[in-house]
């Protein structure tokens, strides 16, 4: 039989990760994926003369070589951010609001973001600037938690991280509201919050302000070959390191030992893997509802205990005109029914009434991406509640289109673009396709909801204690990061690295 | 005096309320259902019948058509749906190898939901013929899932599809037909159907039988002048003959059809968007005989097999009994993407890959021929 010090289940964006540390920290690692191709939501696709992103609108928090972010800082260290090509994003958002007659177009920067907002709104600048200040301690008060592995010292988090603490309860609304921020500064700087999926009263203000900082403070950037150069570079550091990855491979069972702890891993064909450390690129749902025969009751009642995060919902449109002669000026659009986020998220729980997208035009960010004349869009909702779970198969392509066609009707209709009549490609990604090319239940793309009480930070707090089976931890979306690309990259560096702790202490 | 942030009144209280995070969390997980938890959720069993994967598919009638085709019916393991338009593999071991090939479904997507599925075959090459002459009643396949993009896009395409079908060609626009006249798609559909002479006509009363308002049939015959058809090949002037407005066309047929097609339909100066073409598997190549060497790790286990320069790379593979994936052999479906290691390859006709699959080495095995040994790393089947 053959046997490993780890395996990791998944090859998504935390998975890769968390290979190359078990590798990097010397421990023979068996990476498994049950889809031909690395990346899980990191991919890209081709359709005729284009070639799609799949998901990826941005990529936060990395920067350039001299103002470098936390996620270039961990390619360096993994060995990959010279074996991709990145271009720069060149502006934050625009978002339109229907309600407010919202449309403001943001840039990066925080000082050209703050000046940008005291223009649409008069009087912000204190505000803004308070909030960016608070969102600086955060991004410190996280690095030094995590330079002790969320092992803080409470004393002297209160006098360096004084505001993080204060903050640190209260959710998005509640801390603009003590900035005495303006309604509509309000508005337009919340425009993110469908990144995170949670709506605005209930969303940790941390992790929001973690999140809005990571991107105004250095950019944003986006590797020219689309999200799947980045599955590739990573997978190919796997190799170089020594590693073994079986694609088309599913991880069906992880066995246990008479104390309950790991001791081995069954794939598809019936291969059993010997090995005492799993790290899981997947949900604990699967997990513990699938894959071990005797979970403990306290990882069942956890689990039962969080709420699935946004299902995904995405269409790819390759057009025959370029961005120019349509009309579409961007590159990211949030389009909003309302900047009220929780009477917004009430509306994305249906198919009939979600008309949220946040939607991007690739070539506003390289023009080169697709061939002259033409330019290509991605469309993104999600859907706060198991509505598509009703969609019989025959009714299925027919929503897909309603949806579709719902959204190319939106976008005509709030930016004045005119796209229809320019389609050369189409292709839709619902609930469905998420479910079946990453096995998340219910198409989810967001791991579990960042709902106040399951927010960032006690997320991190508890990353010792979460889960309670020796050998096992998480990576991904629904682990202690929460979603999101960089989160995702963060989850697999942490829980790869405690990993090789874990096997160092065994000896 | 640097900026103190304060909600409650005293600040003390702000601080006091974050040491209560850790607890509250621990006491709503704790607090969560005993209940085991689901297995399995309703969009993913949902996913399962549109993605079936690989399932055991049963022989259950075999029809013959014409000289040269037959349409072989299938009981599936499961339930599933496509789109009509779609292809799947089918396989099955013959001799010491696990083939399989790509073939358009000329049955409703409805049948599939009651676990029928029909593909309407012609004897042309090593795996037809096997059907052609071995398979009978009873016999297992393996189905693969439904593929292609060969299918009536409603917020793209024009409300009325010209379909140019050549021979065989005219599987997937039967199984559109039935799907219109089902009620399953919406849109009117004229089919240009060639064939040599008339009796290579496959599902000639069936389709005359689905002609309706939506729907209408045009035979052309190359070889034969007869009432009631149309004689020649399908060109411009044809097409004048019975269509106006604004159209998408979509062919099914073999290679030369489309180039004929090609420069006929210039006369209509119709955008890229308004013309699909089903993608033909890769054949053989001309070039002088040589037989390399590939390498081929798959799983924990590395094969040597040989691989003849005429051939592609899957064809070797498949030839030496390696069971590797294999779907649309044309290069455009990404199934087989595998790592190249070393090696040189030619590529059969445009590159399809990714932009970062040629940048990191993986090759599509279906649409290269080998031009030196050879090492790859194969996923499984």
């Amino acid at each position: 039989m053959k046997k490993y010090d780890a395996v990791v289940i998944g090859a998504g964006n935390g998975g890769l990760v968390a290979a190359i540390r078990l590798l990097q920290g010397g421990a023979k690692t068996l990476l498994v994926e049950k889809h031909n191709l690395p990346g899980g939501f990191a991919t890209s696709f081709r359709r005729g003369r284009f070639e799609f992103e799949a998901s990826l609108h941005e990529l936060n928090d990395f920067g350039t070589a001299d103002n470098a972010g936390d996620v270039r800082d961990l390619f360096d260290e993994l060995g990959v951010t010279e074996k991709i090509d990145w271009l720069e994003i060149p502006e934050a958002y625009r978002v339109i609001a229907r309600a407010e007659k919202l449309d403001a177009t943001m840039p990066f920067g925080v000082s050209a973001f703050i000046d940008k907002m005291e223009k649409y709104v008069p009087g912000s600048r204190p505000s803004v600037t308070k909030f960016f200040a608070l969102a600086e301690e955060i991004r410190l008060a996280q690095a030094y938690s995590s330079s002790v592995n969320g092992k803080t010292d409470p004393k002297y988090m209160v006098e360096h991280y004084g505001n993080f603490v204060r903050c640190g309860s209260y959710s998005v609304n509640e801390v603009l509201s003590a900035l005495k921020m303006p309604k509509k500064a309000k508005d337009i700087l919340n425009a993110y919050w469908c990144y995170l999926g949670a709506h605005c009263d209930d969303l940790s203000f941390l992790h929001y302000a973690s999140m809005v900082n990571r991107y105004i403070l250095r950019g944003a950037s986006m590797p020219k070959m689309r999200s799947h150069e980045i599955s590739l570079a990573l997978t190919e550091r796997v190799r170089e390191l020594g590693g073994d990855i079986l694609f088309n491979t599913e991880a069906v069972k992880i066995s246990t030992d008479r104390e309950g702890g790991v001791a081995g891993v069954t794939l598809g064909d019936g291969t059993e893997i010997i090995t005492r450390h799993v790290v899981a690129n997947c949900a604990p749902h699967v997990v513990f509802g699938r894959m071990m025969d005797k979970a403990p009751e306290a990882e069942i009642r956890a689990t039962n205990a969080r709420k699935f995060a946004g299902r995904g919902f995405s269409m790819f449109l390759g057009l025959d005109a370029s961005a120019e002669e349509l009309g579409v000026e961007n590159h990211n659009y949030f389009l909003y029914d309302t900047m009220d986020t929780a009477a917004q998220y009430e509306k994305m729980r249906t198919i009939k009434e979600n008309e949220v997208q946040a939607t991007v035009c690739l070539n506003r960010a390289y023009p080169e991406c697709s061939p002259k004349g033409t330019c290509m869009m991605y469309f993104t909702t999600l859907y706060m509640s198991d509505d598509w779970g009703n969609i019989k198969p025959e009714e299925y392509y027919k929503t897909k289109n309603y949806v579709a066609d719902k959204m190319i009707a939106r976008f005509e209709r709030d930016t004045g673009a005119k796209l229809r009549g320019h389609i050369e490609e189409i292709s839709i990604a619902a609930p469905m396709t998420y479910a079946r090319y990453c096995g998340h239940p219910e198409g989810v793309i967001y791991g579990y909801e960042s709902q106040y009480w399951d927010g960032l930070m006690p997320r991190l707090q508890m990353m010792g204690e979460d889960h309670k089976v020796r050998g096992l931890r998480f990576a991904g979306g629904y682990a202690m990061r929460l979603s999101g690309y960089s989160s995702a990259y963060f989850s697999g560096d942490i829980s790869g690295r405690q990993t090789v702790g874990d096997i160092k202490k065994e000896g | 005096m640097p900026y103190v942030f304060k909600k409650q009144i005293f600040g003390f209280m702000d601080l006091l309320r974050f040491k209560k995070m850790v607890p509250k969390r621990r006491r709503k997980l704790a607090e969560g259902s005993a209940a085991p938890l689901p297995e399995t959720y309703r969009v993913n069993e949902t996913a399962k019948i549109l993605h079936p994967g690989f399932q055991r598919a049963v022989l259950v009638s075999v029809k013959e058509e014409t000289a040269d085709t037959k349409t072989f019916t299938f009981q599936t393991e499961r339930p599933f749906y496509f789109r009509a338009g779609q292809y799947a593999t089918l396989g099955c071991g013959v001799e010491k190898s696990v083939l399989s090939r790509p073939y358009s479904i000329s049955s409703a997507p409805e049948d599939a939901l009651k676990r029928k599925v029909s593909f309407t075959v012609k004897k042309a090459g090593f795996f037809s013929g096997y059907l052609f002459d071995e398979a009978k009643e009873g016999d297992v396949f393996t189905l693969g899932d439904p593929s292609g993009d060969f299918c009536y896009e409603p917020l793209k395409d024009a409300k009325h599809v010209v379909a140019l079908a050549g021979g065989s060609g005219i599987t997937p626009f039967y199984s559109m037909a039935q799907a219109i006249a089902d009620g399953t798609e919406d849109f009117r559909l004229t089919i240009f159907y060639g064939a040599n002479t008339e009796k290579d006509i496959i599902f000639r009363s069936e389709l005359d039988k689905l002609a309706s308002e939506k729907i209408r049939v045009i035979y052309v015959l190359s070889d034969e002048e007869k009432e009631g058809f149309e004689h020649g090949f399908i060109g411009a002037e044809l097409i004048q003959k019975y269509v106006s407005g604004d159209f998408t066309v979509m062919m099914c047929g073999p290679q030369a059809m489309y180039a004929y097609a090609d420069g006929q339909l210039a006369a209509f100066s119709l955008p890229l968007r308004r013309v699909k073409k089903e993608a033909n598997c890769v054949g053989v190549r001309d070039v002088k005989p040589q037989t390399f060497t590939l390498t081929v790790h798959i799983g924990f286990e590395t094969f040597s097999v040989p691989a003849d320069a005429r051939e592609t790379v899957l064809t070797a593979m498949e030839r030496a009994g390696l069971r590797v994936p294999a779907k649309c052999r044309a290069g455009g479906c990404g199934f087989c993407h595998s790592k190249l290691v070393s090696g040189k390859f030619s590529l059969a006709g445009a590159d399809k890959r990714r932009l970062a699959d040629a940048k990191f080495g993986y090759i599509h095995p279906c649409c290269s021929y080998p031009d030196s040994d050879m090492e790859l790393i194969v996923p499984k089947a």
